[in-house]
């Protein structure tokens, strides 16, 4: 086997492993099982545990991105846009709970550098939102805007994921995409779409 | 525990030796001085590189004392976490109270919280920060602690025409927002500037309610 896919296959295992332990529980030991590596392989490629899990979380924040990316199409209208974009991400985190809880909940464990993967992981998103910002015609909005809506979304989700609810997300829906519409476009708006959005499941 | 002599010791701390204080009076002071210790040591080193001789040497008391209140390090941040977690509602609470409209009780409010974590940046980074760090127990008393915050958040239902049919989760969501933005300055290692954070997070908190429009109207007004 390649070693380039051996590695992939590690990183893998180190996503599963922790979405299903927890960081703090998840041992070296643990991740070769799951990957079907020998420990020498693991240390040919990574320093430690730590090494393994920074270079784990990149890949998974570029697999959500570009599964992000691929459902949305830069000539849509923003509203729809940032919609499907919100529910390709609700969709991979409810079909992969474990990828989730290490994506939003067990990172925050991981030491300071994987909280600062994890800040720039959602600075990349809220790049998406700035968009929204030609709604507001010409009206005043706060600089960080879109810190704003891409708490209010995270915070419900890691609530649910906290929870063990990751497979319930997709029900919660229509209020995340209130919460990150509504300081956009308000409270009326926001509830239109967030009903629009309840119809059609 | 001499080695602790020469540092600052602000708090009282009763005389060692033969003082024939009441041994309840003793195990109190003790506990108080373990739990700020505990905020001090773990902003500093973080969660988990402080270890329980850091607790007591950073607090002056032997490691009997420290099993014997609690069982290991991870109780003791627990017990840590929830006393900043009280004092720091109740003062938000009281600010909260002492104004008469809605928008501006939220601005008192979470005026409270910022000057709370600039005064106090390793209590801003235990709340939001640490954690996070300390395991799914320390997780969930944290968004338990968040959770405490949304009655004063959901009166902005009865402030708004039509509130009532708001998203249940409305106040979570500016919750959120408002812990996002927060997060972010402290990361960034900006506690001290935190008060200047108002503006932004009086928004965040209003706008789910009443709209970007109103919001930054109410910003302006009650900023003065």
């Amino acid at each position: 086997m390649a070693t380039e896919s051996r590695r992939d296959l590690i990183l893998a295992a180190m996503i599963r492993v922790v979405g299903s332990k927890g960081y703090k529980a998840t041992s070296v030991a643990d991740v070769i099982e799951e990957a079907g590596a020998s420990r020498t392989t693991f240390y040919k490629h990574f320093a430690d545990k730590h090494d393994c899990f920074l270079a784990a979380y990149d890949m998974l924040v570029e697999q959500v991105f570009s599964e992000v990316v691929a459902n949305c199409d830069g000539n849509q209208p923003w509203l729809e846009r940032m919609q499907r974009g919100l529910s390709r991400i609700v969709e991979l985190f409810a079909l992969d709970p474990e990828l989730a809880r290490t994506a939003v909940v067990e990172v925050a464990a991981a030491g300071a550098d994987a909280r600062q993967r994890h800040w720039d992981a959602v600075a990349r998103f809220t790049e998406f939102l700035e968009g929204g910002r030609e709604l507001a015609d010409g009206r005043e909005l706060p600089e960080n805007i879109s810190l704003m809506s891409a708490g209010a979304v995270s915070g419900l989700i890691f609530d649910e994921l906290l929870a063990g609810r990751a497979a319930e997300l997709p029900a919660l829906f229509p209020d995340l995409l209130f919460a990150m519409l509504v300081p956009y476009i308000g409270p009326r708006a926001a509830a239109d779409e967030m009903r629009r959005a309840a119809a059609a499941r | 525990m001499p080695q602790a002599e020469g540092r600052r010791r602000e708090r009282w701390r009763p005389p060692r030796g033969r003082h024939g204080l009441p041994p309840e009076v003793v195990a109190r002071s003790q506990r108080e001085r373990l739990l700020e210790a505990t905020i001090r040591a773990v902003a500093a080193k973080g969660y988990g590189a402080t270890t329980v001789a850091d607790l007591t040497r950073e607090a002056g008391i032997s490691r009997t004392t420290f099993y014997a209140m609690f069982d290991d390090k991870e109780a003791c941040f627990l017990a840590a976490y929830d006393n900043a977690v009280d004092v720091l509602v109740r003062q938000i609470a009281a600010a909260y109270e002492a104004e008469e409209s809605w928008p501006e009780r939220v601005r008192a409010g979470l005026a409270a919280l910022l000057e709370a974590f600039a005064a106090e940046p390793e209590l801003g980074r235990l709340a939001l920060v640490d954690v996070g760090a300390a395991g799914p127990a320390a997780q969930r008393r944290h968004r338990a602690a968040l959770q405490r915050l949304t009655p004063l958040f959901d009166e902005g239902r009865d402030f708004v025409p039509g509130g009532r049919g708001l998203p249940a989760n409305t106040s979570r969501m500016a919750i959120g927002a408002v812990a996002g933005l927060i997060s972010d300055e402290l990361a960034a290692g900006r506690a001290e500037q935190l008060p200047d954070l108002l503006s932004d997070v009086l928004f965040a908190t209003l706008v789910p309610y009443i709209g970007p429009e109103a919001a930054a109207r109410e910003v302006g007004e009650t900023s003065r």
